[in-house]
């Protein structure tokens, strides 16, 4: 195949045959049960040094409890896929757990640029649906897939991806490298203690992120019964092999939403939103991760009963999710 | 009906214009939130019941309920009910790359003379040096694969650039030809840019031509407004001021904490035109 251009950007490397290795030697293929504290499964399963994908975002059904509990454990050196997020790339690298993004959409402000003129944090670029189809592909098992989008844009020289001849067509077509992050943490409506997991309503990348992923943890608003899986099998998003680790989190989004249980706390957003702004966590994260010792306790102490009745009463809309 | 409004902002005259320029029976895949998804939600709710739009989350003709929280405007459920379809974002770019996405439209930080949009550096962009933004996020999909993208930005020197800083998604990008050279699929691109003060096309060469005003500018407050000369269409329009109903369904239905309208100057009906307030 021609190549006719070619991104200079760093990636994560591709190997699909020690993927594939890696799934067959180290994925559970029996189902055993994984239920366990996000203490013990950040603890076992986040590396320094992992390239770390979460699904959605810190507002938006994101794994937010698994995120403050990894910086909680100073966790260094993360490579993050910063697609369709706002404030946890920025959470991240402040807080010295990552240095290194790919960028498909990140919440900015004077933290990232500081951080890149300070050597703290090194930057490739992409678009949100590129990382997408880069983890489509790693989920497919395949070492790339093309896009018809990205080519011509002043990102890609800064990305992985490459345009080359189309061998059938002639024509120019892009090329996306395919992701297989080290590690991924998704929140989901519900799960089995096995991990076969149901998310309602739109996402983002659940599915392609779980597959792709050397090791998984999921974090659940509920555990619900194997037999519940089974009553309804078109609805699991996630199959119980994918998944390393089930962490029961309820309110795991906050202060994000998780449609369908309870609304987004705009006070709550907007504290982050405002930290990242001025570009200062400081406080934030003394605050809302380094003050307590778990997600237990953050919602006893710091969110509050009050504060819980709140969201999920102001979360009128039901159907679909779940009910 | 349509009487003709005496008093809004320059933000709800921009959101009506591209809410008058959308289609009926048209697929549109709107950027989440901001100007682009009010317009598409005031079509919607004025005389295009039967137009359909995505969000990159993957939701496919939601009946959104409105206001949202800050920030929800994908993955809530007010934003996705009563869709016909829910989704994710690889589903989404698969239906743009298919080709049932008619109309894309985006909001954007800087634009140029070939439509390429800037949402990632002002400045510069290697050593951390420029002031940093978010990034294309889904918009570089939506300016690829869409048949044909609206842009929405604002009427200022720093925002209309000869050249961007850096194209975060495709215009036109160097001229004819352009994009296709890039893999980018043919018959796509650019098609309309509106700005509180102006409407502006392309020329048959890919270059940006200025086409209509707003009733309270003029085309010289227009140009001193831009880094670089526009082509001029024959005749300049003079765009048609929003409607009380229109402004009734933006004001009471859509926009009503003014989390998109809350900026932007006011515009007032003075001895029969309009013009500045204060």
């Amino acid at each position: 195949m021609r190549i006719l251009e070619e991104g200079k950007g760093e990636y994560l490397k591709v190997d699909p045959d020690s993927y594939r290795a890696y799934v067959r030697d180290h994925k559970p293929h029996e189902m055993v049960s994984k239920l366990m504290s996000e203490k013990e499964a950040v603890e076992k399963l986040v590396h320094d040094g992992d390239y770390f994908a979460y699904d959605c975002n810190y507002f938006q059904r994101g794994p937010a409890s698994l995120i403050r509990e990894i910086i909680r454990q100073r966790k260094k050196n993360l490579w993050l896929c910063g697609k369709f997020t706002y404030v946890a790339c920025a959470m991240l690298v402040e807080a010295g757990c990552a240095d290194r993004i790919d960028i498909g959409f990140i919440g900015f402000g004077p933290w990232i640029a500081r951080a890149v003129r300070e050597n703290r944090c090194k930057i490739y670029e992409y678009s949100n649906a590129i990382m997408t189809l880069r983890l489509k592909a790693g989920a497919m098992g395949l070492p790339f897939l093309p896009a018809r989008s990205f080519g011509g844009t002043d990102g890609f020289p800064h990305s992985g991806c490459k345009i080359v001849e189309d061998p059938y067509s002639k024509q120019p077509v892009l090329l996306a490298p395919a992701l297989n992050p080290d590690v991924a943490i998704i929140h989901v409506h519900q799960a089995d203690e096995y991990g076969n997991a149901r998310v309602f309503g739109t996402g983002i990348t659940h599915q392609e992120c779980a597959l792709a992923s050397k090791r998984v943890i999921v974090s659940a608003e509920e555990i619900v019964s194997t037999d519940e899986i089974r009553r309804d099998p078109g609805r699991t998003s996630i199959p119980h092999f994918a998944v390393d680790a089930v962490v029961h989190a309820p309110f795991g989004a906050y202060p994000g939403t998780v449609q369908g249980y309870y609304a987004s706390d705009p006070e709550g957003v907007v504290e982050a939103m405002g930290a990242m702004f001025r570009g200062d966590f400081k406080a934030y994260l003394e605050k809302h991760v380094y003050s307590v010792n778990s997600h237990e306790e953050y919602l006893a102490k710091v969110v509050g009963t009050k504060k819980m009745a709140e969201i999920r009463r102001r979360e009128t809309i039901k159907e679909g999710y779940g009910a | 009906m349509s009487t003709p409004a005496a008093n809004f902002s320059e933000r709800e005259f921009v959101i009506v214009q591209v809410s008058r320029l959308v289609e009926d029976k048209k697929i549109y895949w709107v950027g989440g939130g901001g100007e682009p998804l009010s317009s598409v939600l005031l079509a919607k709710r004025t005389n295009m019941p039967n137009l359909q739009y995505l969000t990159e989350d993957g939701v496919v003709g939601p009946e959104a309920v409105v206001p949202f929280d800050p920030l929800m405007t994908m993955i809530s459920s007010r934003a996705n009910y009563r869709a016909l379809q829910w989704s994710t974002m690889n589903y989404a770019a698969d239906l743009a790359h298919l080709g049932y996405v008619d109309y894309g439209i985006l909001a954007t930080l800087q634009v140029d003379r070939y439509g390429n949009v800037n949402s990632t550096v002002v400045g510069k962009y290697e050593g951390g040096e420029g002031r940093r933004f978010g990034g294309p996020g889904g918009a570089d999909s939506i300016a690829a694969l869409a048949w044909r993208t609206i842009l929405v930005t604002d009427q200022q020197k720093r925002k209309f650039v000869d050249r961007v800083d850096f194209i975060s998604s495709p215009g036109f990008l160097d001229g004819p030809g352009s994009r296709e050279k890039h893999g980018l699929p043919p018959g796509t691109g650019p098609w309309r840019v509106y700005t509180p003060w102006a409407m502006f096309g392309y020329d048959t060469d890919c270059q940006l031509m200025l086409q209509a005003i707003a009733p309270y500018v003029t085309v010289e407050q227009v140009l001193d407004e831009m880094s670089f000369k526009p082509k001029m269409a024959k005749k300049i329009e003079i765009l048609e001021p929003p409607t009380e109903e229109e402004l009734l369904i933006l004001r009471t239905q859509i926009d009503v904490g003014g989390q998109v309208t809350d900026r932007g100057r006011w515009v007032e009906l003075r001895d029969g035109k309009y013009c500045f307030a204060g």
